[in-house]
């Protein structure tokens, strides 16, 4: 009986016109427009690379030169430095062999030709040594023999300005935008849920009607409609991961294994949150539908889906949502699991979302165990 | 004698201050096929979820094939089939795939499901559309799709809740037909309507409800012995006076009288050579008539003389003055 319920449930959840809608073609269309959108400035390379640039010599600086020559060292340079003078600079720059011109002797100046970010990091480059210049030449005047070690000092300060590995996951900002993607198509695993309580309540469907009067006792019933949902939703996890892994390159990091097991784990916890409201009392179908679509939507605007900045937001105002949030805590394992080289915060996540299903399941099927209904 | 299949003794359910069904009491014996008759909102509906188990009630007991109906009377369950008034089959499955689905929930051997589904299919005659989802079947062909999946497991009891709602005549004639050819293979069958003429052509036993109570019951013969109303003649004519009109009321038998003026009504209750009688009034009267005719009483007769109201006529306004059966009646949702 149970394998029987749970070969016809899985037909019918991957059949479904709605869970493939929502949850394998839109998640990859608004995978596809997430990409497009980050493209230009999603490459680790181009946000991180050293900056080609072209220096022209008014007159000759020694500080600064000291400086130009520390950034473009060895290791991880910030520059890499081409010395020219101001007409092959320039045609550097409109050939766009160069991000942008710095003008040394006297006061530093900078000409650019784009607004990208390599331009945006030399104009702060720029500008920092303007602050550090005063540094160094009031330390040459009162202490001369000292002014070498300010220079360094103040030169791998600007250095560390640019890139500061804290970790070797994918530090991107807009990786957070896919998390939050893979974190929407877990949680909207409720409308999957809502069907199992609909299918199998009396009060709910005539599906449901007939399922009652039939032999099959309601547990086997329900468990098989919660395993059959349980693998659709984990089928449609793993496809969508691995879209956005594998076709659109997004880096999460090292660690692929755990990052599915979350994300199935957060699409089990999506079904039993839709399972446990669909249990609740006699609302329609309709209103529930409607409960879990803003419970998914309000969640996915909180954790970030829309807005980057709001999860940053809640962090600050109402630190203990994020850990309440559904979305945000299937985020946030992924986000650990990139950045952070121990497992603390992503155990601590997993066990949030493992009391979550246990939860959600023991009361839907406590909300759903009547045996006979007041009205149908 | 034969056995009780079905006993329902004292019936009542209310739902707040309506009183659903009022004292009701039922039983049907082995090889029966028992028509529930009454208006939308008598109750008709309720009291096969009470006696599915599915309904809660205040009061009196139910019992099938001798035992007490529980919701985990599962060895009971196993022996009924049952077709609901809404089409509950599953979109995502195909014909073949939801009556495999449905049988599967009674028989767990695959080899003997496996026959059960062909009989099935070929009982209903959906031969053609075994791939079919069930969004592409006509309502009568899903109509067939709904009955295949109720009596696939070959059931020993069969409820029928209203199945020929909004179906074309000939899948209506197809469906009735079937619940015939169930009865003669064994099953005793429950069929609940508010289409007289369906009940009046299958059903061996008839009750007839009104406002969650039993006003009759009995087979279609004994029902109709019930009422005065034993013929209708029915005589197109003009130019009646009313003196030949009180004449002709005067004759033996006859207890009512209506002309509107091109068709006189004359209701007779039991004597014979009543059309020759009226007839004779109006030749010694000298007045020509066209066609004529004699009809016998039918159960909305029957109802129409019990309550005072047409099984037919009352039917919308019965659906209004029933708000928890319009409001629970569900479409099928996926």
């Amino acid at each position: 009986m149970f394998l029987h319920n749970l070969k016809y449930e899985l037909l019918c959840n991957l059949r479904a016109p709605a869970l493939i809608a929502w949850l394998m073609i839109f998640p990859i269309f608004l995978g596809i427009v997430f990409r497009i959108g980050f493209g230009s400035i999603y490459e680790n390379n181009d946000l991180f690379g050293a900056i080609p640039t072209a220096v022209v010599e008014t007159e000759k600086d020694e500080i600064f030169g000291r400086v130009i020559d520390s950034v473009s060292g060895e290791g991880s340079p910030l520059l890499i430095v081409t010395y020219a003078d101001n007409d092959k600079a320039l045609d550097m720059l409109k050939n766009g062999e160069v991000k942008g011109i710095i003008y040394s002797g006297g006061k530093v100046t900078l000409t650019v030709a784009g607004k990208g970010i390599q331009e945006t990091m030399l104009k702060a480059f720029v500008e920092q040594y303007g602050v550090y210049e005063t540094i160094i030449r009031d330390a040459l005047e009162h202490d001369p023999a000292k002014a070498p070690k300010v220079i360094e000092a103040l030169s791998s300060d600007i250095k560390a300005c640019t890139e500061i590995p804290m970790t070797q996951g994918n530090p991107d900002p807009y990786a957070q935008y896919f998390y939050n993607l893979i974190a929407m198509v877990a949680i909207f695993g409720s409308v999957t849920g809502l069907h199992i309580t609909e299918n199998n309540q009396a009060n709910m469907s005539p599906l449901g009607a007939k399922k009652n009067c039939s032999p099959t006792p309601k547990s086997i019933s329900l468990i098989a409609s919660l395993t059959g949902s349980f693998i659709a939703q984990a089928v449609c996890m793993l496809i969508c991961v691995t879209f956005i892994v594998f076709v659109l390159k997004v880096d999460f990091g090292g660690r692929l294994p755990l990052v599915y097991a979350a994300a199935v784990t957060g699409g089990i916890m999506g079904v039993t949150m839709g399972f446990f409201i669909g249990s609740i009392g006699r609302l329609s179908n309709e209103f529930k539908n409607g409960i879990a679509m803003t419970v998914s939507m309000v969640g996915c605007f909180l954790s970030g889906l829309m807005v980057g900045s709001m999860k940053a937001v809640i962090a600050e105002k109402l630190p203990w949502f994020n850990n309440v949030n559904p979305v945000a805590i299937i985020s946030d394992c992924f986000y650990c699991l990139n950045l952070y080289s121990d497992y603390d915060r992503f155990n601590f996540k997993m066990i949030s979302m493992l009391v979550y299903i246990v939860v959600f399941t023991a009361l839907g099927i406590i909300l759903s165990r009547r045996k006979k209904y007041a009205s149908i | 004698m034969k056995n009780t299949v079905v006993k329902i003794d004292n019936l009542v359910k209310r739902y707040g201050e309506l009183v659903a069904l009022d004292h009701f009491s039922l039983e049907i014996s082995e090889g029966e096929i028992f028509g529930l008759l009454g208006p939308n909102g008598s109750g008709k509906t309720t009291t096969i979820n009470c006696l599915l188990s599915l309904l809660s009630f205040d009061k009196g007991n139910i019992e099938i094939f001798g035992k007490k109906m529980a919701p985990t009377s599962y060895d009971i369950k196993k022996d009924i089939g049952v077709i609901m008034q809404n089409v509950a089959v599953f979109d995502e499955l195909t014909v073949y795939e939801n009556i495999d689905y449905f049988c599967g929930l009674y028989i767990s051997d695959k080899e003997l499901r496996k026959q059960y589904v062909d009989e099935a299919v070929s009982f209903v005659g959906l031969e053609d559309f075994l791939k079919f989802r069930p969004k592409k079947l006509s309502g009568g062909l899903l109509r067939r799709l709904n009955i295949a999946c109720g009596i696939a497991h070959k059931p020993k009891l069969i409820i029928l809740d209203e199945p020929t709602v909004a179906v074309d005549p000939q899948s209506r004639n197809r469906i009735l037909e079937g619940i015939e050819e169930l009865n003669r293979n064994g099953a005793t069958v429950i069929y609940t309507s508010h289409y007289m003429e369906e009940v009046e052509q299958i059903c061996t036993r008839i009750a007839i409800m009104d406002k969650g109570r039993k006003i009759a019951e009995g087979t279609k013969d004994e029902l109709k012995s019930m009422i005065r109303n034993t013929e209708t003649v029915n005589i197109e004519l003009i130019g009646l006076t009313d003196d030949i009109k009180a004449k002709i009321a005067e004759l033996p038998h006859v207890y009512s009288t209506e002309y509107d003026g091109t068709k006189l009504t004359v209701c007779c209750s039991g004597g014979k050579h009543n059309l020759i009688r009226i007839l004779g009034v109006l030749q010694e009267n000298d007045l020509g008539f066209g066609r004529v005719y004699s009809e016998l009483p039918t159960l909305n007769d029957v109802f129409l003389e019990i309550t005072g109201k047409a099984l037919r006529d009352d039917a919308d306004s019965a659906k209004k003055a029933a708000p928890h059966e319009k409001a629970n009646k569900k479409e099928n949702f996926r």
